[in-house]
């Protein structure tokens, strides 16, 4: 009897298992007519408020239509957002983090074809959502790539402010020259974070006829031996102590360890949070135009030249009827000029950027009021880091393998270029 | 060791009730029915758990291996299209030869420190349990922690390893992890510190079977410890070698865990392991039936060399 028992109760758990392990989703079915549930994707919900910007702007508009956030982590954001959307459960909105995904959702059929949702006329960044003529996101948010600079570690060593003009030359003398005026201190003359993009955007934005899709990558080697050469002067950390000790932007510019910071407009509004909060020193900065390939395009008379991608939102292609009409509705306010003005209130760079937005931008509490910073933030040429392509995630690898050769100084960079270029002929040429 | 006698043995009762002759067959093929029933039905559940999120994926992964699948569209059956393409890829070859570098040295480095480290600590000395639990420490501490304090001992300007190495007099300290040339022994050191506890255990298990008769023997007829070592504890540590020397080999095919967050491959490829270049093409560059086939790859590997292991293995103990 007892046998029995345990028999039959292991059956019944066995297949309890079995049930729930075949448990399935349910599925929210629109209703036609009433309101209107949207789910979209975010990440670092915490710290990073624009997402809950864009939804409760929206809803206020909008009050028939909720926009609920989903979190996901930062740093696996496209593998998770990748899995969710392969098991059908992905959001309705989902928020392009990085451009070079944007080809990979496309090809899958996982994006709604947004051709039809009106857009600003002077809204940038659109150009990294169009594949094939057809548009799939809408651009909210247009970073692009400028120069932080400390005013107090300027005047300590005795070296004039940015002027607007420089190119890369006149960029590492400036650097060389802080790093001898700062001799003796803990600070260096710069700090050049351990991404590829710190050297690569750079050079594959400003450089004529660069093209990292054709798998020459000759351009790369002027803008790599100026940095190798500020590493060896010991007028920047170098790259791999810096590996070694995990350092990080926002902490080396943030506690004037380095006098100067090539790094992406959203770091306006992580340093002005982290100055208030007392995590960061306080201390006069501002920000300078992006050092330029030559003069013809430096200087405040023209319009600099950078590199930085923008960031959208797609709709993902499961979504239909009355909830497809609100999500188009809600990426047309995501890119119109209330958003753009609210998301200019907490920092963010949009990527409508006209007089308003500027002026919106610049009342922050604690944004640097001088002109040249006026003239960095709205005035540029911003080119893609990651053209959109099916093959960009494969080359930026290989340029990755490149970058930590290189900067660690296993390989000098003629060879590293040869072998890149090979690889590419390999793996991904035709 | 207890010994029973043929008494003993034949007094004990008979574990199954003995069917009767008449309808002996049928009693016999119901009982074994039930018997098998009631095993199943115990290992059912850890069977199921198993082929759902191991065999399963496992057969799909063969499949996926022939066709051109990226995540989302339609898997498009490409034949051995992936394979060849294996063949032909730089990538891969580097991943494969810098595996095998690293297996050649991690295994036999692994496998000589957990057995100093076995025969040191199999003495009942005072504090032995203490050094046990210390060598096994690195074994369960999370990888992340390892790494981050191994990047920073292994700095070659401020790290401490480099001081000490000047110390001595050596003026121009190996780069490390920041060489493509010492980038992969570092890797193996901090794996054989991480592994030596977990191999040590398995030893130490080992090294309680080896007869003391056996021991004492030798001494008596006049043999040397390392004689000793050589020709009654080696021998007779036989299945664990073996068991250890597998377990060994087919985890350096596997590592990844380690590698990716010491060195993410780099600098350069000169830490791309197998693994790692599944991961890339599978989830950075979403080409996911490439990426099967080259896990398909490694699984053969890892199966050619532990057959021809056993097979070794076999005609040694004949």
């Amino acid at each position: 009897m007892k046998r029995k028992f345990v028999v039959a109760a292991s059956m019944a758990m066995v297949a309890t298992l079995a049930l729930s392990a075949c448990g399935g989703s349910s599925d929210d079915a629109a209703e036609e007519g009433g309101p209107v549930t949207l789910s979209m994707s975010g990440w670092s919900l915490a710290t990073t408020p624009e997402f809950q910007v864009l939804a409760d702007g929206y809803m206020a508009q909008n009050p028939d239509v909720k926009v609920e956030l989903k979190e996901y982590d930062p740093v696996n954001y496209n593998t998770l957002l990748t899995a969710d959307l392969a098991a059908g459960s992905g959001p309705d909105i989902i928020v392009q983090k990085e451009v070079k995904f944007v080809s990979t959702f496309q090809e899958g059929g996982q994006l709604v074809d947004v051709t039809d949702v009106e857009l600003p006329d002077d809204i940038g960044g659109t150009e990294a959502y169009d594949i094939d003529g057809a548009s799939y996101a809408v651009p909210y948010r247009q970073d692009s790539w400028v120069v932080f600079y400390n005013k107090a570690l300027y005047d300590q060593a005795g070296v004039e402010y940015p002027d607007g003009s420089w190119t890369w030359d006149d960029f590492a003398e400036t650097e060389e020259a802080l790093a001898a005026g700062l001799e003796g201190t803990a600070a260096f003359g710069g700090y050049q974070h351990g991404w590829q993009s710190t050297v690569q955007g750079f050079a594959n934005a400003q450089v004529p006829d660069a093209d990292i899709l054709s798998g020459d990558f000759g351009h790369l080697k002027e803008y790599y031996e100026r940095v190798l050469k500020l590493q060896d002067d010991k007028a920047q950390v170098d790259f791999n102590t810096r590996n070694a000790n995990q350092l990080t932007y926002q902490g080396e510019f943030g506690k004037q360890k380095a006098a100067m910071l090539t790094m992406g407009s959203w770091f306006v509004a992580t340093l002005i949070a982290q100055q208030a909060a007392g995590e960061a020193d306080d201390f006069d900065w501002g920000i300078a135009p992006a050092p330029q390939y030559d003069e013809s395009t430096a200087g405040i008379d023209n319009v600099p030249v950078t590199f930085g991608d923008p960031t959208g939102l797609g709709i993902n292609a499961a979504v239909t009827g009355a909830k497809l009409d609100a999500a188009k509705d809600f990426l047309a306010y995501a890119a119109s000029e209330d958003a753009a003005l609210s998301l200019a209130e907490i920092g963010i760079t949009p990527a409508l950027l006209n007089d308003t937005v500027v002026e919106t931008y610049f009342e922050l509490e604690g944004t640097p009021d001088d002109e040249l910073t006026e003239f960095a933030v709205s005035t540029h040429k911003t080119l893609p880091e990651n053209p959109t392509s099916s093959k960009t995630a494969a080359i930026q690898n290989i340029l990755l393998d490149l970058h930590t050769a290189v900067m660690s100084g296993s390989e000098p960079i003629g060879s590293a270029i040869d072998a890149a270029e090979e690889r590419f002929e390999n793996e991904i040429g035709d | 060791m207890a010994t029973t006698t043929a008494t003993e043995v034949a007094a004990q009762p008979p574990v199954s009730p003995a069917p009767p002759a008449v309808s002996g067959k049928r009693r016999r093929s119901r009982l074994r029915r039930r018997n098998t029933l009631l095993g199943w039905s115990f290992i059912l559940p850890n069977f199921l758990g198993f082929a759902l999120l191991t065999l399963v994926p496992i057969i799909v992964l063969f499949y996926m291996s022939l066709t051109n699948w990226n995540v989302f569209g339609t898997a498009n059956w490409v034949g051995f299209a992936n394979f060849e393409r294996l063949i032909g890829d730089g990538s891969f070859r580097i991943s494969v030869l810098n595996t095998l570098y690293y297996s050649a040295l991690h295994i036999p480095l692994t496998f000589v420190v957990a057995l100093g480290l076995a025969l040191l600590l199999n003495n009942k000395l005072r504090g032995v349990a203490f050094f046990r639990t210390a060598a096994f420490f690195p074994y369960i501490t999370s990888i992340v922690a390892i790494a981050i304090v191994w990047n920073l001992l292994f700095s070659p300007d401020y790290g401490p390893i480099n001081e000490i190495l000047r110390f001595f007099g050596m003026e121009n300290p190996p780069g490390w992890l920041t060489s493509s040339d010492w980038a992969m022994p570092a890797v193996v050191i901090v794996s054989t510190w991480r592994d030596m506890g977990y191999y040590m255990i398995l030893f130490l298990a080992g090294l309680q079977t080896v007869p003391r008769e056996l021991h004492e023997a030798a001494r008596v007829d006049g043999a040397s410890t390392i004689q000793r070592f050589f020709n009654v504890t080696l021998p007779s540590l036989r299945p664990t070698t073996f068991f250890v020397t597998v377990m060994l080999t087919i985890n350096s095919f596997k590592i990844f865990d380690l590698i990716l967050v010491m060195t993410e491959g780099g600098p350069g490829q000169s830490t791309l392991v197998i693994s790692q270049f599944i991961y890339t093409k599978g989830f950075e560059e979403s080409q996911f039936g490439y990426a099967s086939a080259a896990s398909v790859a490694l699984f053969f590997m890892c199966i050619i060399v532990t057959v021809a292991q056993f097979l070794l293995n076999k005609k040694r103990s004949v």
